[in-house]
């Protein structure tokens, strides 16, 4: 949920901007991170664990724990706590093996 | 790239050291890993009362905007999104953001690299839902994001009861804050719970936390009666250590201060490591109140200058003198022991390395 009346800031008034999860359409402040972007929309489950196959989320929200990766318009491993949502990205939980630079080779 | 001056870390103790070395005209780089400058001033509504005598009494995010406005107009090239990942044979320091890799050939580094907050492990602590409690205060203040509806927080500390209000203050319930020891020192602390009406339990530790693909429930052990809660946001607020990956880059070595934060650097009383060319400053020096992070950064960046050839020994000696007396009525209003272990600290290394003391320090010894 976003925090319209913060009890001591003032209302950041940041634009509101589109992007997709899983292919749904879903809407995020600009300024915001992709995970701040997930959370808002009550998401907090970004992807499963390689080895122990657990679910994860944000942990540490600066980028020091690595819980947080999903997969940014095809490139996979990426920080979601540490980088920007922008208007059209394609975020996409991290559920499988990483193919860290997916996307631009083939395998 | 050359520079004089290469910052590692764009926070609060970077940005002030910046200042420093900018303001006098030496080429500095700052390198920040995140996208904006200010490190953790960037959620932190708190008020600071006890800051460096050219600073007024104000909140985190406001002395920020004061840091930044102070170095926006000096020239400086800050590098965002770009993080230090290794050093060359010939000394250069390796750095990469998302596209690249290139050196910087420094003169002079200075780490203000700040510190991490540790965890704290219970069967379940990895679910979505468990997070630090600087990681909620980034949500609630940076992001505007409602972490939860229902909140525990694991550990009683001057932080954590903080965050525990703004949290409460943004909505969001308190189930209590919890600390595994059996009483608390600071009653002004518990005091300060309570008048917000939130519950401190001592003696209570979280037994497991549950939830299907993210935390809906938690067990604790409240002396020795268990209670089940219904929550979704468990807090972790266990306090903080210093982040070292750079200055173990950077061979320095370390020593171990528990009052700092566990494993710190060794340095003299000029910040300068055992590395000549590598300086520390702010939380990377050992765990410390933001005065302290801002005083520290001024130390290394006026003995980097004198290093430098850029100030005499004579002006460094007087402002070095009035720094640390400064920054032991900071320290020392916060928690003495953290001054008491940070001149342990430097006083050790001074006497591994044959290397006597300043007069000054002398003086300040004697103070304490
Ligand atoms: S939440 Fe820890 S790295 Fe993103």
């Amino acid at each position: 949920m976003y925090i319209d009346h913060h009890p001591i800031l003032e209302n950041h008034g940041n634009d509101q901007i589109s992007f997709f999860y899983d292919g749904t359409p879903l809407k995020a402040r600009q300024g915001q991170t992709i995970a701040a972007a997930l959370m808002m929309n009550n998401i907090r489950k970004f992807g499963i664990s390689r080895k122990l196959r657990q679910s994860r989320g944000l942990f540490c929200a600066s980028g020091r724990c690595c819980s947080c990766f999903v997969t940014v318009n095809g490139l996979e491993h990426v920080l979601s706590c540490t980088t920007l949502i922008e208007e059209g990205m394609e975020i996409k939980p991290n559920t499988g093996d990483p193919d860290v630079r997916g996307g631009i080779h083939e395998n | 790239m050359k520079t004089d001056v290469l910052i590692i870390g764009g926070g609060p103790a970077g940005l002030n050291a910046a200042i420093e070395t900018a303001s006098r005209g030496i080429k500095t780089i700052i390198i920040e890993e995140s996208y904006a400058l200010g490190g953790q001033l960037k959620q932190q509504t708190q008020f600071f009362n006890n800051l460096p005598k050219q600073f007024d009494r104000q909140r985190g995010i406001h002395l920020m905007r004061t840091l930044i406005d102070r170095l926006s107009p000096l020239p400086i090239t800050c590098l965002l999104k770009h993080k230090m990942i290794g050093v060359y044979k010939d000394g250069r320091i390796g750095i990469a953001n998302d596209t690249e890799t290139f050196p910087i050939d420094a003169k002079k580094v200075i780490v203000t690299t700040g510190a991490a907050e540790e965890t704290d492990l219970f069967p379940g602590w990895t679910l979505p839902g468990v997070m630090t409690v600087g990681a909620a205060q980034i949500l609630i203040n940076r992001e505007r994001v409602l972490p939860g509806k229902n909140a525990l927080i694991v550990g009683l500390n001057s932080f954590s009861a903080e965050v525990a209000k703004q949290l409460k203050a943004c909505g969001i319930n308190i189930l209590g804050v919890m600390d595994k020891t059996v009483s608390v020192n600071d009653k002004k602390l518990v005091e300060g719970l309570e008048d917000k009406k939130i519950r401190v339990m001592v003696n209570t530790v979280i037994e497991r936390a549950t939830g299907a693909g993210e935390v809906k429930k938690v067990t604790i052990n409240n002396d020795g009666k268990k209670e089940d809660l219904d929550i979704d946001l468990i807090c972790i607020g266990k306090g903080l250590a210093p982040i070292l990956e750079p200055l173990e880059i950077l061979d320095c070595e370390f020593g171990f201060q528990a009052k700092l934060g566990g494993l710190v650097p060794k340095y003299y009383s000029t910040l300068g490591t055992s590395n000549p060319s590598v300086y520390v400053a702010g939380n990377a020096a050992g765990i410390t109140c933001l005065g302290g992070i801002l005083l520290t950064a001024e130390i290394a960046a006026l003995n980097a200058l004198k290093a430098l050839g850029v100030l005499n020994d004579n002006e460094v000696k007087v402002r070095s003198s009035f720094l640390w007396d400064e920054l032991r009525s900071m320290e020392s209003e916060e928690s003495i022991e953290t001054f008491i272990a940070r001149v342990a600290h430097i006083k050790e290394f001074h006497e591994e390395c044959e290397l006597p003391l300043p007069a000054s320090f002398h003086a300040i010894l004697e103070g304490c």
